[in-house]
């Protein structure tokens, strides 16, 4: 394993945003492939904080400034990646759905699915239905996501289900749905493929649904 | 005579001061003037923009003179009043008068009966009003859930009619939307006497929540809006946590909640001068590990107790937390953070504590824990009451009857005061081992469901009259039909 890689992977998990850019530029010039560093370099690092995470010795916000280490040094990479033909983990579009306006939970499992190597589109609050359909025509994603916090707006979830039916998009995507009301028997009874409970769990899931394809 | 002599009337607390409650305000009237807060309700934004705030978009930023107006002319004290008619049932909010009450909207409930954990019922609602109607420490009522087995749109009415017909004592009601929110006026008025009986003696308050941070939405304006248009008492109160919705330090939370709760204020004042209003929050911690709300966490209590300060501090009342566990059960972390958070709710001098009786984090309804912390405030008022120092408590005349070695039990001044000053448990027990064997060796657990069951099987409220109950069902009815609509 080159220092240079090894710099990158502590880098992430010390959260260190500042240095990453150019320890990637000089990963990039000593003849690192994008796809190498990003797999041995910025994945390492960000299992390790995953582990830590789990284990109660990283927090939330320090998980969120490795993913945002990780992040910077990926707008380097992503050009280069793209050059090559390499490909991210999975492509998930996530957003909170129609009618709820809160994002701090979508926001974090958007955060946790990046660091996981996925490329996530966030589409925001309040996103009616016709809009995850439109997203999923654009951007062709292998996941859809949604989150709401409110019991009534959870309906909007079904509603989203029927329009990406309706709009013969449903069996394009695997379907994974969460937020303090939603339940896993909620899950089963609109029709989604999971419900995670929490991001780090999330990130599982859709790890998980990426190998069964 | 004496002079220059203080007294405590009751236990004195104090978590600023007076110093730190200006600047935790001058910092508030800034983020106001200078931040501002995104309002997504054009009527609001034109009424903002009338009273002379600068509005770009939906973004209003409110000088500080509109708050202080709006200060000066909401009311630091009203009354709520028992649909009995019944004053011992009347809530008074005035400076540092405490009053404790459940919460609402969990999606699951603990069946009192069964101990299962299951989905909120229509008839949970009649079941913890009951309840509520005789603990003698719940002075208001919520329902502890959202039913889940009617109409999904109309939870909201059907909750609140079947509290109002199953207790005397004042209402705090929620909706989904300004068509709920005045079916449930219209249950109110219909409980009441009509529109005019109700404005004169109101019987609920109404709850609406801001989002944080610095967020109004459609929905929770057009609530606050009608609210403030007919006068009902409101609340507007938002619920973050520190290091998620809002700063992670905690004079940063109160100076956010203050701005979510008086871009509100403002509004209500602007359209109806003198109209009730409340200001507080559920301001607690994300949990750093699970990104979850902690509502057991102490630093939800000392910002309460921090928020109640500025409440009394602007000269608005305060709408407090407690009775409130992270756990999954009514074990002893219920127990250790219900009884510290109503302990600092009391100190601090809340005028409404809500959401005692919730587990989980409040996504379960328990009434084993409104149960237990109905007994919890009872210890609690006994400390608050505080020492009474007079020559009569000061006892030197009886002390000296006694003398050294005697006793003070069958004195003339322990009789007379025993009854009033001594606490008397109903479910804490002091019994020796062997009588407490001998009557079935009862965890607190289980005394607490002793006294839930009897409530439950013998408890029955003052019925609503047959005219008002005639008018509840016509006006589900018509909310039923508009929903199919």
């Amino acid at each position: 394993m080159s220092d240079a890689l090894v710099q990158i992977s502590n880098a992430v998990i010390e959260g260190r945003v500042k240095d990453i850019p150019s320890l990637t530029n000089t990963a990039l010039s000593s003849g690192l492939t994008a796809k190498d560093i990003l797999d041995k370099g910025l994945m390492p690092g960000m299992d390790v904080i995953g582990a830590e995470f789990k284990k109660g010795k990283k927090f939330v916000p320090e998980v969120l400034l490795s993913a945002r280490t990780m992040q910077a040094s990926l707008g380097i990479l992503k050009p280069l990646l793209a050059q090559a033909g390499e490909k991210m983990a999975g492509k998930i579009i996530i957003g909170t759905v129609q009618g709820d306006l809160h994002d701090i939970g979508k926001s974090l499992v958007g955060m946790m699915l990046e660091g996981a190597g996925f490329e996530v589109k966030d589409l925001g609050r309040n996103v009616p239905p016709e809009k995850f359909v439109d997203a999923v025509k654009k951007e062709k994603p292998n996941i859809v996501a949604m989150s709401a916090l409110l019991t009534t707006t959870m309906r909007s979830m079904g509603h989203t289900m029927t329009a990406l039916k309706e709009a013969g998009l449903r069996e394009m995507v695997k379907i994974m749905i969460g937020g303090a009301p939603v339940t896993v028997d909620f899950a089963k009874q609109i029709g989604a493929d999971g419900y995670a409970a929490n991001a780090p769990a999330a990130s599982e899931l859709a790890k998980k649904f990426i190998n069964s394809n | 005579m004496r002079v220059n002599y203080q007294t405590n009337v009751t236990v004195q607390f104090q978590v600023l001061t007076d110093d730190q409650r200006q600047e935790i305000f001058r910092a508030a009237l800034h983020v106001l003037e200078h931040t501002g807060i995104e309002v997504h309700n054009d009527e609001a934004l034109a009424v903002l923009k009338a009273q002379g705030a600068w509005v770009d978009g939906t973004r209003a930023r409110i000088p500080s003179y509109l708050v202080r107006r709006a200060l000066a002319s909401a009311p630091s004290s009203f009354t709520v009043y028992s649909r009995e008619g019944n004053p011992d049932k009347n809530i008074t909010i005035g400076p540092n008068c405490i009053n404790y009450g459940p919460g609402p909207t969990c999606p699951n409930f603990r069946d009192p009966r069964t101990g299962e954990r299951r989905k909120y019922m229509r008839r949970d609602a009649r079941d913890v009003a009951r309840v509520c109607d005789l603990l003698p420490n719940i002075d208001f009522v919520e329902s502890l859930g959202t039913v889940s087995d009617v109409t999904i749109d109309l939870a909201d009415v059907y909750e609140f009619a079947e509290m109002i017909a199953n207790t005397g004592k004042p209402i705090v009601a929620w909706s989904y939307t300004i068509d709920t929110c005045r079916d449930i006026h219209q249950i109110a008025a219909a409980v009441a006497g009509g529109e005019a009986a109700l404005r004169e003696r109101p019987n609920y308050i109404f709850y609406a929540e801001p989002l944080s941070p610095l967020t109004s939405s459609q929905e929770a304006m057009d609530k606050l809006l009608y609210c403030s248009k007919h006068r009902i008492p409101i609340v507007y109160t938002p619920c973050p946590m520190c290091g998620g919705t809002a700063p992670t330090t905690s004079a940063g939370i109160l100076v956010t909640a203050m701005c979510e709760c008086l871009h509100g204020l403002v509004i209500a004042q602007a359209i109806s001068p003198g109209t009730p209003f409340v200001m507080g929050g559920v301001v607690s911690i994300m949990d750093m590990l699970s990104a979850a709300f902690a509502y057991g966490a102490p630093e939800l209590s000392l910002q309460s107790a921090a928020l109640t300060e500025m409440a009394r501090y602007v000269g608005l009342p305060m709408w407090s937390t407690a009775g409130v566990t992270d756990s999954k059960l009514v074990d002893e972390q219920a127990g250790i953070e219900g009884a510290v958070q109503i302990l600092f709710a009391g100190l601090s001098g809340a005028n409404l504590v809500h959401d005692v009786g919730m587990i989980e984090s409040a996504m379960t309804g328990d009434l084993q824990m409104m149960t237990m912390s109905n007994e919890i405030i009872g210890y609690v008022k006994r400390i608050l009451r505080g020492i009474e120092v007079t020559p009569e408590t000061l006892a030197t005349e009886v002390i000296s009857e006694v003398g050294p070695g005697g006793n003070f039990l069958a004195t003339e001044h322990t009789l007379a005061h025993f009854k009033d000053q001594f606490w008397f448990p109903t479910l804490m027990d002091r019994s020796c081992w062997a009588e407490w064997e001998a009557a079935g060796s009862l965890s607190m657990g289980d005394r607490v469901q002793v006294q839930i069951n009897d409530v439950l099987d013998t408890h029955e409220p003052v019925p609503l009259g047959p005219e008002a109950q005639k008018q509840i069902d016509e006006i589900l009815a018509k909310a039923e039909a508009r929903y199919r609509t």
